[in-house]
């Protein structure tokens, strides 16, 4: 599969080093370098050049452990990108085997690109264009008014199914890909081995295909749970005062209250559980890949 | 076990027939081997037979119930796949367990079950293994323990050695063999390999583009072709055509070919009649000594040496006649050589149709 | 069967359901922007004055020509760098290249909020500060890591032996990476340029923390729009960006199909 091997791997460096040298260095100022930086910073009372006298300090940390706030926020945090996920999984699961096993041709691959056309549109437009169905006065009070014979006001519009409606609708299509590459890759063969051998459609579904197709649960699932938990700009449009979550008080933290440091050390806290939870992810993953 | 009877079975495809009014009874507790070139038809009739498919006109037969709109979990049939189809997150002892635990029966029963097929296939230490662990020969007995051990009424092979390396299918051949008179399952198996079929099968039936051509003993079909694809389908076979006489047909040339196997047709019209290459004697036209039989001369075009024998390409009359024979020590032909091909009477075949 | 057939078909129902849930949003506001109500409010209205005030709202223009011109660039320094550095990755094997593709996930997988705010607090600490120019190192960061995957993925379809052969016919390493190489794997660097544009134009929270007022990107203005309240006008450049992005998918998957693999 590779190309050329040099008599020794330094060989081998020399030649990638001109190649590979601009687009790690790249990669080293803007985002290895920012976030070590924002470790070092969160260990600080000031920033060094905002003019102020800063030093050391664990105050930050000290704060997360202290006020219960941050705490109790975070959890709200991983409450929500749990719902999130597990709504995901329960839709798209269904639509990855229907595109996977039921669909065949030409009608399969359109299906699957009108899936995933939305995932690549603007991500902040479209919760505003929840907002707009949601809202009171919106289209679905609208409808459902011109259709049901009593008059309901339906207000989802700042509340926490709407942000769950909305960050769903945002990640599903995730959820739907990597299930769909894993279930495709399932032998038909296996399932008439099933089959032959006697079971009914949903042991074999149960025993065959939701085992092989664990993988792809798995990865989709991590896709999902990382960004919805430091989520802020979704909770904000659709949630309003309900919409507060750990995403959006380190969000406060530089944009309204700028206490960067307190910011760092909160986003750092964040970037551990999501590295933690990447890595107890990741076996599964390379084993599948 | 049970016997299986297809009766003017026919599936179309769009346009395509893929198998035209099929008529086979495949005996209780036999080996059959279904024989034909990609696209005869085997691999549909096979399916069938297992339910995946169903026929549009013709009846199929399980054991007296006619089974023809019974899907395949109901059928009690056990299929060993071409690639095998071992589920890869089940250990093997789990895979051969599969049929009988959705059938719900208990534990221990099963264990024991699985054992017992494992030793039959000679697998019977590597139950905890996982599929991706075995080599192509185990995994295919793995398939085949699986399939046998919930006492399926039939037993189907679809082209169950094509995947393995030569030496591998030699030998797997044999231990098929021996399995299934062993647990005297009816059993139908899949092959486009003649030297396959041969070995293996009790029966055989031949397909060809939807339609039986022929079926019988492997020996029947071999020593008796009744047509020009069955003689050179089964094993080579040389094609003499001619006019029909009465002791057997008269080449272009004028020569005489006696035949007494075989159909006669009145004299006058077409006839046709095979020659197989190993009983043919060829020898240089200088040694050549009258005999009683069929005799052709010719000059050999080409000699093809192959170990333990050789075969030789003679010309005559713009045609090519293959013969084959041992390398026995006895004097070696030359290219450009002429020679005198004889072979007794009995040899020779005639044959009806196309 | 005829219980797989109902099952058949209640699955193609779901998947309709399933579209009309993703789709249905975006047709409504769409369909809001033209409608003369400037609060959203049914019976629906023909117009387009909507779109009219969009081209007067100065505002609104920069942000997407700073949108535009960003992306553009975005594409064409990530396509060339990342395209360079799959090249590496695929013919040279040394010690530490594992490493080096390990390095591509982190971009990928850590939450946004996290590397923008972490940029912020670097760009300022180092005197870069914020603005466009902040806002397009960020951007070409994030769309390295898809543009390798995207270019590495087409060299897998590449036979090494071609290299090979043009080198044993006096080749020297640019000629054959130009005459090629960069023709086959073309589809997969144009599919990648066209990841990186839907990366950038599409990026909000980068932006978000990166921009100061004036040297803003389109979604950053929409959401300051939107939080302080709904103007149709935001409808209408929406409605624009939505179709635009989904364009540039569509166009994306037509070079991954030339490409060969999905």
């Amino acid at each position: 599969m590779a190309g050329q091997v040099g008599p020794g791997s330094r060989s081998g460096l020399r030649s990638a080093a001109p190649l590979l040298l601009p687009a790690y260095l790249w990669l080293t100022v803007a985002i290895f370098l920012p976030l070590s930086a924002m470790v070092f910073f969160s260990f600080m009372t000031d920033l060094p050049l905002s003019g102020k006298p800063w030093s050391f300090t664990l105050g930050n940390y000290a704060t997360f452990f202290s006020q219960g706030l941050y705490a109790t926020l975070l959890l709200a945090s991983l409450r929500l990108g749990l719902e999130v996920t597990l709504w995901c999984v329960v839709i798209g699961y269904p639509a990855a085997y229907v595109l996977a096993k039921v669909l065949k041709g030409r009608s399969r691959e359109a299906i699957f690109l009108l899936v995933i056309l939305p995932f690549w549109s603007n991500g902040l437009v479209r919760i505003f264009s929840w907002a707009m169905v949601l809202r009171e006065g919106g289209i679905l009070d609208s409808v459902l008014n011109a259709v049901l014979p009593f008059r309901i006001s339906i207000d989802l519009m700042y509340s926490y199914p709407a942000v769950i409606i909305g960050l769903v609708h945002s990640y599903v299509p995730y959820m739907v890909l990597t299930c769909f590459l894993t279930i495709q890759a399932i032998d038909d063969s296996l399932i008439e081995a099933g089959r032959s051998l006697g079971a009914s459609r949903l042991q074999i579904l149960k025993r065959v295909i939701i085992p092989l197709s664990m993988p792809g649960l798995i990865a989709g699932s991590a896709l999902i749970f990382v960004p919805v938990v430091g989520s802020f700009m979704e909770p904000r449009i659709l949630g309003g005062r309900t919409g507060t979550f750990y995403g959006t008080v380190i969000e406060d933290q530089f944009v309204a209250v700028f206490n960067w440091p307190l910011g760092a050390a909160l986003s750092f806290i964040l970037l551990a559980v999501v590295l933690i939870i990447l890595a107890a992810v990741s076996p599964v993953l390379r084993r599948a890949a | 076990m049970a016997e299986v009877q297809v009766a003017g079975v026919s599936r179309s495809f769009g346009a395509t027939k893929a198998l035209d009014d099929v008529s086979i009874a495949f005996p209780d507790g036999g080996f059959y081997g279904l024989l034909g070139p990609s696209g005869s038809g085997k691999t549909t009739l096979l399916r069938m037979v297992a339910g995946f498919d169903f026929p549009d006109s013709g009846s199929i037969v399980i054991g007296g119930e006619g089974v023809e709109r019974v899907p395949v979990e109901k059928r009690r049939i056990g299929m060993v796949f071409q690639n095998y189809a071992l589920f890869p997150n089940m250990s093997v002892a789990d895979n051969v367990a599969f049929g009988l635990s959705v059938r719900g029966e208990a534990k221990a029963d099963i264990a024991r079950e699985v054992q017992r097929a494992l030793d039959l296939v000679q697998l019977g230490k590597l139950g905890a293994r996982r599929p991706h662990q075995l080599s192509g020969g185990q995994r295919q007995r793995v398939a085949l323990a699986r399939a046998i051990v919930t006492k399926p009424r039939v037993l189907l092979l679809d082209e169950p050695l094509s995947a393995l390396d030569k030496a591998l299918r030699v030998d797997m051949q044999v231990e098929l063999k021996r399995i299934q008179r062993e647990v005297g399952i009816t059993t139908i198996f899949v092959t486009h390999d003649q030297e396959e079929a041969l070995t293996m099968a009790d029966r055989i039936g031949i397909l060809r583009d939807g339609r039986l051509v022929q079926e019988g003993p492997p020996e029947e079909i071999y020593d008796r072709p009744q047509s020009e694809f069955a003689a050179t389908f089964l094993g080579d076979a040389n094609i003499l055509r001619g006019e029909a006489t009465e002791s057997g047909i008269r080449l272009a040339d004028g020569t005489a070919i006696a035949a007494t196997a075989g159909p006669k047709a009145g004299p006058g019209g077409k006839a046709s009649c095979a020659v197989r290459p190993e009983r043919i004697r060829i020898v240089s036209a200088a040694d050549a000594a009258p005999s009683d039989g069929n005799m052709l001369r010719g000059r050999v075009s080409k000699r093809i040496f192959a170990g333990n024998s050789s075969t030789y390409f003679v010309d005559r009359s713009g045609e090519t006649v293959k013969v084959l024979v041992r390398n026995d020590g006895s004097r070696k032909l030359s290219e450009g050589q002429d020679v005198v091909l004889c072979w007794s009477v009995e040899s020779t075949i005639l044959i009806q149709g196309l | 069967m005829a219980l797989t057939r109902v099952l058949e078909w209640l699955g193609r129902i779901y998947i309709w359901l399933l579209l009309a849930f993703l789709y249905l949003p975006i047709v409504i506001m769409a369909l809001m922007s033209f409608n003369v109500s400037p609060f959203y409010q049914l019976p629906f209205e023909w117009t387009t004055r909507w779109y009219v005030a969009l081209m007067g709202n100065d505002q609104l223009i920069t942000a997407t020509w700073n949108s535009i011109r960003i992306a553009v660039i975005t594409t064409l320094i990530s396509t060339v760098l990342g395209t360079a550095a799959s090249l590496a990755l695929y013919r040279y094997e040394f010690r530490g290249k594992k490493f080096l593709q390990a390095l591509l996930f982190p971009p990928i997988a850590i939450p946004w909020l996290i590397t923008g705010t972490a940029m912020l607090i670097f760009f300022f600490a180092i005197g870069i500060g914020r603005g466009l120019h902040a806002i397009l190192l960020g951007h070409v960061a994030l769309a390295l890591p898809y543009v390798i995957v995207v270019v590495s993925a087409r060299l897998q379809t590449f036979a090494p032996e071609l290299e090979e052969a043009a080198r044993s016919l006096g080749a020297n390493q640019w000629q054959v990476t130009r005459r090629v190489t960069l023709p086959w794997i073309m589809p997969g660097v144009i599919a990648g340029g066209l990841f990186a544009f839907a990366v950038s134009f599409d990026q909000f929270v980068v932006s978000y923390f990166l921009s100061t007022p004036g040297q803003t990107t389109l979604p950053v203005e929409i959401y300051a729009a939107i939080r302080k309240g709904f103007t149709p006008e935001i409808n209408a450049v929406s409605t624009v960006i939505i179709v635009v992005s989904m364009a540039l998918m569509l166009l994306t998957a037509r070079y991954f199909k030339f490409g060969g693999e999905k």
